[in-house]
This record gives C-alpha cells, sequence and structure tokens, in this order.
C-alpha cells in the first residue's frame, strides 16, 4: 500500500497533474460560486476538456473542480448573500450575517480553514474506508450487484422535492431511457426505432448535459439581466485573521461536523445540502448561545463549513468501493471513468489501484492547493466577475455544453439529442419534477437490468436468488427503509423541494 | 399553469402508452432462462404510465379546486411580463436549435460568432461594445483551447466555408 501512495504521489505532483488541479479548481469554485451553475454542471462542462488528457491527470483536474464546487459557493454566500450551492445557505445565513456587521475577512478565514480541514479529513476516512469497503464488495454476485443497484435508486424518495409520484416518474423516466439501445444479452435493438442515433443508447454525458446544464440555462433566460447585487465591504484578508483560541474553544464541533458530513456524503442521494443542514442544525441544538444563532454565529459557520465538504470524501468512497453515486456530481464521475475506459467499483481498487490512489492524493493536494487559489485568487475573481454580462456568461456556458456534448463521439447527432434532452430538463423543472433521479436511474438502469437478468439466468428464473445471501438481504432491506422512512418522516430541509 | 400541467400529463401518458406497445414487442426476444429484453422496459414503462395517470388526475382535481375559488385577474404589466418571458426563452431555443442545425454546413467558428451574438441579444442584451467585441473574444478563446490545443475535430462547414474554417484549424 505504501508504494502505492508514493507512486500516486510521485504521478499527481507532476507539473502537469498540479496545473490540472489548479485550473479544475478555479473552475470548480467558480461553479460553485456563480448561481445558475452547480458543482455537477461544472463537473460535466469540464468533461470536454479531459477527453485527451491522461485518466489520472484528467480525474486531478475533476475531483479538483468537485472539491472547488463546493467550496466556491459559500464564497459569494460571505460576499454578495447568494448561495452558489443548496448547500450553502447556512454559510448565507451565518457568514453573511458576520460580512454586514463589518467582518466579511473574517468570516471567509473562517469558512476556508474549516473548509479545507473538512475536505481533508474526509479523504483521509476515504483512503482508510475504500479499500475495506471495496475488498468486501468482491464477493458480490450479481444478485448483491442487483441489491445494491437498488439501494442505489432508493434515493430517489430523498431527491422528489415535495411530490413523491413526480420524483418516482423521474426516476423510473431514467430506467427508461437507460433501456434504449443494444440489449446487452440478447443483442436486439429497442426503442431505436430503426435509427443508428440511439443503436448504442443514450450518453450519460449527452444527456445530463441536456437535462441539468441546457435546462438551467433556459430556466436562467426567463429571467432580466443575472446581475450580482453590491458586495459587503471588503478589503483584505490580512484584516481579521481569527485567533487559534477560536478553534480551540470549538474542538467538539470540529470533530462532530466532518464526522457527520462524511457519514452523510456517503449515504447515497444525502450529498452535501443535508449534511451541511444536519451539522448546522446539530450545532445550535448543542450551543450554548443559540440566540446568536441567524445573527452571524461562528460556530454554525464552521459546522456548516466542515461538513459540506467533508461530504465529497464521503460521496467519493462509496463511489470508488462500490461504484454506486451518491448525488448528481458522483454520477458526473461515473461518466468521466466510462470516458477513460474504466468502470468504478470493487474491482477498480485491483486493476487499476494507480487511477484510485492517485484520486485519493489527488483529492488531498485538491484541497491544499484551493486553500492557496482561494485566499489569494478565488476571491479576488469573483469580485471582478461581478462585472461579467450574463448574457455572454451563459453563452459561453451553453457552448461549452455543445462542445462537451460533440466532443464525446465527434458526433452532431449527440447535439440534437442534447437539444431535446434540454427541452424536457426544461419542461421537468417548469412542473416541478426532480432532474436528479432521472439521472441516477440513467447511470443505474443498464447497472440494474443486466445484474437482475444474470442473476435469474444463473437461477434458471427462480426470483428467489435474488434474497438469498444476508448480504442481498441486507441491502434490499437497507433499499426499503431507504425508500420508506422520508416517506414517513421528511426531513424539513427537503420539504421545500 | 394548471392548464399547461394537465396537458404535460397528458403529453406522458400518451408518450408512455405509446412506448409501451413497442416495448411489449420486446418480451419474445429472450434467450433460455432470461427473463427477454422487454421484461425491464416493460416494467419501467407501466410504473411511468401509472405515475403520468396519477399526475394528471391529481392536477386535474386541484384545478377543480383552483377554478371554485376565484382568481385575481392579471393586471397588463403581469401579463406582458409572461409574455416576455417567454418570448427570451423561446428565443434562446431557437438560437441553440439554429446552432446545430447550421454548425456542419458553416462551420464552427462561423456558427460560434453568430450564435455567441445572437443569444445575447435574445437574452435581452443591448450594450453595443458587448455585442461587437464579445462574441469575437469568445470564438477566439473557444478556438484557442478547443480546436488548438484540445485539437477536436469541429465541424468546418461546407465549399467556401470550409475554406474559411481551415484558416483557424485543420
Amino acid at each position: 500500500m505504501i508504494e502505492h501512495y508514493l507512486q500516486a504521489f510521485a504521478t499527481v505532483l507532476l507539473p502537469q497533474n498540479i496545473l490540472a488541479m489548479c485550473l479544475g479548481g478555479l473552475w470548480g469554485l467558480l461553479a460553485g460560486a456563480l448561481p445558475g451553475i452547480s458543482t455537477s454542471m461544472g463537473v460535466v462542462l469540464l468533461l470536454s476538456f479531459t477527453y485527451t488528457l491522461s485518466p489520472i491527470t484528467a480525474f486531478c483536474m475533476l475531483v479538483a473542480a468537485y472539491c472547488g464546487g463546493i467550496t466556491g459557493g459559500s464564497i459569494t454566500s460571505i460576499l454578495f448573500g447568494i448561495p452558489g450551492e443548496p448547500s450553502s445557505v447556512p454559510t448565507v445565513i451565518e457568514g453573511h450575517s458576520l460580512a454586514k456587521q463589518g467582518h466579511a475577512a473574517y468570516a471567509l478565514w473562517v469558512f476556508l480553514i474549516c473548509s479545507i480541514y473538512g475536505g481533508i479529513f474526509s479523504v483521509i476516512v476515504m483512503m482508510a474506508a475504500t479499500p475495506l469497503i471495496a475488498a468486501f464488495a468482491l464477493r458480490f454476485g450479481p444478485p448483491e450487484f442487483f441489491a445494491l443497484t437498488v439501494l442505489g435508486l432508493s434515493v430517489v424518495s430523498s431527491l422528489s422535492g415535495k411530490s413523491m409520484v413526480k420524483g418516482f416518474l423521474s426516476c423510473f423516466f431514467g430506467l427508461f431511457l437507460a433501456t434504449i439501445g443494444t440489449d446487452g444479452i440478447t443483442g436486439g435493438e429497442r426503442f431505436t426505432f430503426d435509427t443508428t442515433i440511439l443503436l448504442g443508447g443514450v450518453s450519460f454525458v449527452v444527456a445530463m448535459v441536456g437535462l441539468l446544464a441546457i435546462s438551467e440555462i433556459f430556466i436562467e433566460a426567463e429571467e432580466p439581466f443575472k446581475e450580482f447585487k453590491g458586495s459587503v465591504k471588503y478589503k483584505s484578508m490580512r484584516d481579521e485573521m481569527p485567533p487559534l483560541s477560536l478553534f480551540k474553544s470549538q474542538w467538539a464541533n470540529l470533530i462532530r461536523s466532518p464526522i457527520i458530513g462524511t457519514v452523510v456524503g456517503a449515504l447515497p442521494g444525502a450529498g452535501a445540502t443535508i449534511a451541511a443542514f444536519l451539522a448546522y442544525g446539530t450545532t445550535a441544538r448543542m450551543s450554548k448561545n443559540p440566540e446568536k444563532f441567524g445573527k452571524g454565529a461562528v460556530d454554525g459557520l464552521m459546522s456548516a463549513e466542515c461538513a459540506n465538504n467533508a461530504s465529497t470524501g464521503g460521496s467519493m468512497t462509496i463511489l470508488l468501493s462500490l461504484g454506486l453515486p451518491g448525488s448528481n456530481t458522483t454520477a458526473m464521475m461515473i461518466a468521466a471513468f466510462m470516458i477513460h475506459g474504466l468502470q468504478p467499483g470493487p474491482l477498480l481498487l485491483s486493476t487499476r489501484p494507480d487511477i484510485v490512489y492517485g484520486i485519493f492524493v489527488a483529492m488531498l493536494m485538491s484541497n491544499l492547493f484551493l486553500l492557496v487559489l482561494t485566499a489569494f485568487v478565488g476571491i479576488r475573481l469573483f469580485l471582478e466577475l461581478n462585472r461579467l454580462p450574463y448574457s455572454i456568461f451563459s453563452a459561453v456556458i451553453m457552448i461549452l455544453c455543445v462542445i462537451g456534448a460533440f466532443g464525446l463521439a465527434n458526433s452532431t447527432d449527440d447535439l440534437y439529442l442534447m437539444f431535446i434532452f434540454g427541452l424536457v430538463g426544461y419542461a421537468m423543472m417548469k412542473f416541478d419534477i426532480p432532474v436528479a433521479p432521472a439521472i441516477l436511474a440513467l447511470v443505474l438502469g443498464d447497472m440494474a437490468e443486466l445484474a437482475l437478468r444474470r442473476s435469474l439466468l444463473l437461477s434458471m428464473g427462480d426470483p428467489m436468488i435474488l434474497i438469498s445471501s444476508p448480504i442481498s438481504i441486507v441491502l434490499l432491506l437497507g433499499a426499503v427503509i431507504s425508500i420508506v422512512y422520508p416517506l414517513i418522516k421528511k426531513p424539513k430541509i427537503l420539504q421545500g423541494g | 399553469m394548471k392548464r399547461a400541467e394537465i396537458t404535460a400529463g397528458a403529453v406522458c401518458v400518451v408518450f408512455f402508452s405509446f412506448m409501451l406497445i413497442q416495448g411489449l414487442d420486446l418480451i419474445k426476444l429472450k434467450r433460455f432462462g432470461d427473463v427477454g429484453s422487454g421484461f425491464w422496459p416493460v416494467i419501467s414503462l407501466v410504473v411511468c404510465l401509472g405515475l403520468s395517470i396519477a399526475w394528471l388526475i391529481m392536477t386535474v382535481v386541484e384545478s377543480r379546486k383552483a377554478a371554485v375559488q376565484p382568481a385575481a385577474a392579471r393586471t397588463p404589466a403581469e401579463v406582458a411580463a409572461t409574455w416576455d418571458r417567454r418570448r427570451k426563452v423561446g428565443l434562446s431555443m431557437l438560437c441553440l436549435f439554429l446552432y446545430i442545425v447550421v454548425m456542419p454546413w458553416i462551420g464552427f467558428v462561423l456558427s460560434t460568432l453568430l450564435f455567441v451574438f445572437a443569444f445575447a441579444v435574445s437574452l435581452g442584451e443591448r450594450r453595443k461594445w458587448v455585442l461587437a467585441v464579445s462574441p469575437f473574444l469568445v470564438t477566439a478563446m473557444i478556438v484557442a483551447v478547443f480546436a488548438k490545443f484540445i485539437t477536436i475535430p469541429f465541424p468546418r462547414g461546407v465549399g467556401v466555408f470550409a475554406a474559411f474554417s481551415r484558416l483557424f484549424y485543420q
């Protein structure tokens, strides 16, 4: 294991990989910070840059963008009071309140230190947990894999927003989309209507670009001009460096919040938003001064920032060890793995340890680079970007979407598919149908179907094989609980959609 | 909005019904011991159809409840704002569609140049310096990064447009 880490450090610290992490980190900060561009959208747009890169350089760029996206959401939250990401809402509440009181630099320091600390904490957990979970998952056969994909799909009830009917409709629509193309077992064509465009199936990247990014720009097009409101008064980061005693006094918070973030991040479908709110809520309940919450409570800011960044390591652990995407962004990562001819999951650690350990080290280094990038470049950059006309910015995003879809197979047919998915995504958003379940189902649908059919082939059609092992039973029970629990007790933070 | 949602629900019912009929033909396509190519899509489509019907019924019921209560009349300003929003979205969709359609004919460089201008105008951009400078700047940056550096083989167009595209990338 030590030699894998040494080799990974040697590879990741090559100049081209450091450059990739810096560019990816900056792009992630930008994507996370700007409302209308989510972290997942930022990662999708970045995919087109990685087509010709080596796999490790591509993942250096993508994981830096992922970590940067989660971090970046908080900069505009503190300076402008605009949450770049839903997970930054607690940061707006506390961080922007501090900024309005004239302590913007102080809030930025606290956010920065806690974000990076939370990120590094979760990477260390990821390094320890991934090999253990992957080794366990090697015992999985088709029935266990089917149960695992059902568990992955079960998060749809958490992602459904206000209406379960619409959430499940989106999920089953995604499952249907995953069946389009050539059947992997019989070789027959399904729903291709004798065209060649659909013969290879619906590409993840094309569907994701359309459903997530294009539709979002159409939604944004309804607004007048996307102009940022003026930022609070801010001079220099040197103005208000927080004392060490602040972090000493918050030691329990600094242990509890990243643990919450990592564990919640590892739960499929939970992600950074729930992690941030859960840690923030827990800190508020345990605080000696709960009346300060909502008016610039620094402990609330610390807990939210630790937890939302820690969720990245948790999500990546499950992706690398089980091949399950826990969130939209990790679903994009699956697309990145496939573009580079890799399959995330338990076998990846033994077949391509260079990639897995490279990702560990890249995430660790990305968090460190982000500290420097945010402090010295990021904050100034966002103050300048405030002057950019949103119309041109949207046009650039649209072109990046087109390049992302075209560059996959150098085919204009994919552009038409992307456009159709853009329209479908726009309609879904207009009618409050969540897009995330469709994407999750599109990613997992093919895997689930193949696992189910292989299981039934093994048992000569006996469905009892699906519950023949304790692992399958536990996973399926987990799926049932995951579906039923939110129906019984839906968290308040999700009720808003 | 409820009328639009009812229409969307009805479209879903029709779409999933059509796909289900197509899917039923796939059931016979199978190997020995296999459930067949149609099993999974048919299950997905049956559930989709059921959920679409449920959505449609729920929307109709809600709209009937809403119809009982008198709705406040919309002001001309509100109506104009709604039409302005729809016009902007429609234009931005049209811009993207035309961009995709003309790209293979006139090449990536020219189509991108025109797209940036048209898209910015469709979103309401009226500042002359932004409209004059941005298309050239954005196209130059995109071509430099993606065509020159990453060497993505973008469409060159046909005839004279192909010759024009070759001035920038091969």
